[in-house]
């Protein structure tokens, strides 16, 4: 059933003189090109795109897309990613051209339904984490934790201390995009070791702390999916040296409505409101990252913010620059805008019972499969879990030569997409698995039984999986030796 | 609740399979001192026919480029979208997956995300193009980082005033922790001067961005500046329209291109008029090129091709030891996603319109754009700025100085008529930014002149009382 013909490389599918549109005849009187512009700057010829035809590009789209496995079609237990279901009311939303045809300078009085979501947008988020001011700004997560660091460099730089805190320390099973984004922020990144639990060892976090902390960047719920044993703690000593505290709030699933940062000690967070709030991945993108921080880091927030004013009339909303302190603008434009009115709109279907009921339904996921899972595969960090936990395939391996990666490759014969594996670093062989709130007992119960199956499975036939797939095991080594990066034929 | 599954028996099996009492037992990982005691104070929820109606009546409160005549740019354009491109984007297969961690069943994403590099490539001229940032204004920050990197030189960036400015902005945030200087170059003919370029460069300068056609529209000497750039040690980053190179010479040739050992070292764009919508801001499409010479300092994901096991062609993400989630704080940079869903739009975009369809794409800009410059240039109200040429958008002074009235006559005639550009130069607050896509019609424009000619003070709208008048 494999369309292969289709699915060649748009290049090859391409022959000279077809069209797929028709651009309208030109109604304005007509100049020669040369007479409007110098012949230096004009190409000889346009770039050598693809020629093709529409039902042409439609077939090989709708071909490569059968190629992927998604949420739609897949359990997608992608630990650490909130791989959810994304609600078809939140593309409508989205998609409507009141809102998905608004340009970024348009004048504010013809924007007032748009800055409005935007301003509930930043009240929701600052009552979500406790953190009473808010930027959507940033484009990401990982910008997110950069913006929150520039957050914390312009706090510094405002008390005239940043020459003292210089440190960023960061627990050795936090997501790579955090010491990445201290590094780029200009900080010295400490490395703090974890507990076999997943906890911060204390002993050696003290060893490391000292008047020179600028940011503790905590996860937490951690990526092994427990909550934090000393958040109080680590806040409290970290703030008597001036330091501030930054949540990384990827994993915000497990806690709506339970705790929130600005509660337990964080003074900055960001969000994902793509794992979080449903958003979709999208492939690889887009996703948002919006932050929330103390009042007392407000002043130094990326700008503009959305703020609003009483007028005769009412009420009406507009672009706030920030003063002197605002640490300036991390992109161009507002921010993700089309991310944000998706969140917005899986916000307004929750409301207060129904964000809290995600998170209790995410961690009794989580834990009914780890219940499951712990008498096939040991779960170092003990039988409770948050939103996720991380089993480890070492033992498999020393007994059968089994890895993680072979359990994950094996999975998608089965269906189901893979676990992230070999993340936290911090566990050998790593498996971790996140169900999220919208998968039935029904498919946990599957998956666990399946990945039973599979470590009694024989050691070859694992080694060599997926069987059913296309491909198998891409030689990654080959890739990364001699890149082929594009198509070279003509 | 709409998404969940859990019936209240699943609940007592699950719990009772767990060994715990009630969800809350579950929660009590968190102590009990840092929980929130109330509910959230969110509005209650509404069901999916209600939101629909909270969401129409905000809606309502917006004017857009569907319901008014759009003359806005600046980094944002309303160009037409097909819909084979909302019919692709839409399928779950594409927007509902993630980073292709497992490649045997993400060769869909792969696939696509190559094809989207190989036509970077071929639009920009250089060899190498990663498969997406979030947006042109922080891809152009990444540049710079990446020109800081590859030469070792951390004393400077050089930005023309011509740049986007807040593609300035986001650079100047970019560096100000790594105490790099942005040295602004003014550009007071809306072009840069080399002369005054070479004033500020010595061998401190990173690099030298320059973007063609600039925020003001007008196209700049791309081969001198090239030169002196080069001649100073420093990369040249150019900012690209890639509608723009239907008619003009790629980044990559210019100044002669590698033939002459020159041409830009690392191209970006923002790649929304591509296939995306403007949606006030975002999500857009970061777009990132470069000599193959510089790609192991290149940030974000890059897919390249290989064979599997069975020795079938395939793709993979490649070169994953510049990357965060290996190198940590030595990564080239924090980015860990692409714009996967927006790169597939410009694919699949770029498909459709093939060579032919950018080039007179391109051309509609141009002629339409210089139609509506010259119709307003004739008033007596206003005169081009600047001299130099232009491509899809102008600017006009205001001889009255008043463009915030302007702009808001305008809107309620029907028209958004442009960017002010007091906003960003203050010398510059009786000038407006105009843009006129391949969408615009004579008659949008005719129009569009007729309403500014029937506001008050706007006399004159002939080319016979401009004669006089000047």
């Amino acid at each position: 059933m494999k369309n292969t013909r289709d699915t060649k490389s748009l290049f090859e599918l391409s022959k000279p003189g077809r069209r797929a549109t028709r651009l309208p005849v030109c109604d304005v009187p007509e100049h020669e090109i040369t007479d409007l512009l110098p012949p230096s700057v004009l190409a000889e010829r346009p770039p050598a795109l693809p020629e093709l035809s529409e039902p042409q590009v439609v077939r090989h789209f709708v071909n490569l897309s059968t190629q992927n496995m998604s949420v739609d079609t897949h359990f997608y237990p992608l630990g650490s990613c909130t791989m959810k279901h994304n609600p078809k009311r939140n593309e409508r939303t989205a998609a409507m051209p009141e809102f998905a045809h608004l340009h970024p300078y348009q004048p504010e009085e013809s924007l007032q339904g748009m800055l409005r979501v935007l301003y509930e947008m930043q009240e929701f988020l600052s009552e979500i984490s406790g953190l009473p001011a808010c930027s959507l700004q940033p484009a990401a997560g990982a910008h997110g934790e950069l913006t929150a660091l520039w957050v914390a460099a312009a706090y510094f730089r405002d008390q005239n201390s940043i020459d003292q805190h210089r440190k960023v320390l960061v627990p050795d099973s936090a997501h790579g995009t955090n010491p990445a984004s201290a590094a780029m922020a200009g900080f010295q990144v400490v490395t703090v070791k974890t507990l076999q639990n997943g906890a911060v060892d204390m002993e050696d976090f003290r060893s490391k702390l000292d008047d020179q902390i600028a940011v503790f960047m905590i996860t937490n719920p951690n990526t092994v999916g427990i909550f934090e044993p000393s958040m109080r703690e680590i806040a409290d000593e970290v703030h008597a040296l001036g330091g501030l505290i930054y949540l990384d709030g990827a994993n915000m699933n497990a806690i709506l409505g339970v705790t929130r940062a600005g509660d337990f000690g964080a003074d900055m967070q960001h969000y994902n409101p793509h794992k979080t709030f449903s958003g979709p991945h999208g492939g690889g993108g887009p996703g948002a990252g919006p932050i929330c921080v103390a009042e007392h880091l407000r002043p130094c927030l990326p700008a503009p913010v959305v703020s609003k004013r009483e007028t005769p009339g009412g009420e009406e909303f507009y672009l706030d620059f920030g003063g002197e302190k605002s640490l300036g603008r991390v992109r161009s434009f507002f921010g993700n805008v089309g991310v944000l009115l998706r969140a917005w709109s899986y916000i307004r279907t929750h409301g207060p019972d129904g964000l809290r009921k995600v998170s209790e339904h995410a961690v009794l996921n989580a834990n009914y499969l780890l219940s499951r899972v712990k008498h096939f595969l040991p779960v170092p960090q003990g039988d409770r879990c948050m939103h996720e936990f991380v089993a480890t395939v070492a033992p498999l391996k020393s007994e059968k030569g089994v890895t993680a990666m072979d359990l994950a490759k094996r999975l998608l014969d089965y269906g189901f997409h893979a676990p992230t594996v070999y993340f936290p670093m911090t566990v050998k062989e790593a498996f971790m698995i996140e169900p999220t709130e919208t998968e039935s007992k029904e498919t946990l119960d599957a998956f666990a039984e399946v990945l039973f199956r599979i470590t009694e499975e024989d050691p070859e036939l694992l080694h060599e999986a997926p069987h059913s797939t296309a491909i198998s095991r891409p030689d990654e080594v080959a890739a990364a030796r001699k890149p082929v990066m594009c198509y070279c034929g003509p | 609740m709409p998404y969940l599954y859990n019936t209240p028996q699943d609940v007592q099996d699950m719990l009772a399979a767990i060994g715990a009492e009630s969800i809350d037992e579950l929660l009590d990982m968190v102590p009990d001192e840092l929980k929130l005691d109330r509910p959230l104070d969110l509005p209650a929820a509404q069901g999916e026919m209600e939101l629909e109606q909270t969401v129409g009546k905000l809606a309502a409160e917006n004017r857009h480029a569907g319901d008014t005549v759009s003359f806005l740019g600046g980094g944002s354009y309303d160009h037409f979208i097909p819909a084979v491109v909302d019919a692709i984007g839409s399928r779950g297969e594409f927007y509902t997956s993630y980073t292709p961690y497992q490649a045997e069943v993400a060769q869909g994403n792969l696939q696509a995300m190559f094809e989207y590099q190989t036509m970077v490539t071929r639009m920009t001229g250089l060899e190498v193009s990663n498969s997406s940032l979030y947006d042109g204004g922080s891809a152009a920050a990444e540049a710079v980082l990446m020109a800081i990197a590859t030469t070792r030189r951390k004393g400077r960036v050089v930005v023309p005033e011509s740049l986007h400015p807040e593609y300035r902005q986001t650079i100047a945030t970019y560096v100000e922790c790594l105490g790099v200087e942005v040295v602004t170059v003014p550009t007071p003919t809306g072009v840069v001067d080399p002369d005054e370029l070479r004033s500020v460069l010595d061998d401190q300068a990173a690099c030298v961005l320059l973007q063609h056609p600039n925020f003001f529209g007008a196209l700049e000497d791309t081969d001198t500046v090239t030169a002196a750039t080069h001649e100073a040690g420093a990369l040249l980053v150019a900012v690209f329209d890639p509608i723009s190179l239907g008619l003009l010479k790629r980044p990559g040739d210019w100044n002669g291109g590698a033939e002459n050992n020159s041409g830009a070292d690392i191209a970006v764009a923002e790649g929304q008029c591509l296939g995306s919508p403007m949606a006030y801001g975002g999500p857009y499409l970061g777009i990132m090129a470069c000599r193959e010479k510089l790609v192991r300092r290149m940030p974000g994901r890059i897919v390249g091709q290989t064979t599997d096991r069975r020795g079938t062609p395939c793709y993979t993400l490649t070169l994953q030891t510049r990357e965060q989630h290996i190198r940590r704080e030595k990564a080239t940079s924090n980015v860990c996603s692409n714009q996967g869903l927006f790169a597939l739009r410009a694919s699949v975009y770029l498909s459709l319109l093939g060579p032919e369809g950018l080039k007179e794409t391109a051309t509609l800009c141009l002629q339409k754009s210089r139609y509506l410059a010259e119709r307003l240039a004739d008033m007596d109200r206003f005169d081009l700025a600047f001299s130099a040429p232009t491509f899809k958008e102008f600017v006009i002074r205001d001889h009255q100085g008043k463009v915030d009235e302007l702009v808001k006559q305008s809107l309620a005639a029907g028209f958004f008529a442009g960017v002010p550009l007091g906003q960003f130069y203050p010398e510059l607050d009786d000038c407006l930014l105009v843009c006129v896509t391949e969408k615009r019609t004579k008659a949008e424009m005719d129009a569009f002149v007729d309403a500014i000619d029937r506001m008050a003070g706007s006399a004159g709208a002939t080319g016979s009382l401009k004669a006089t008048a000047t």
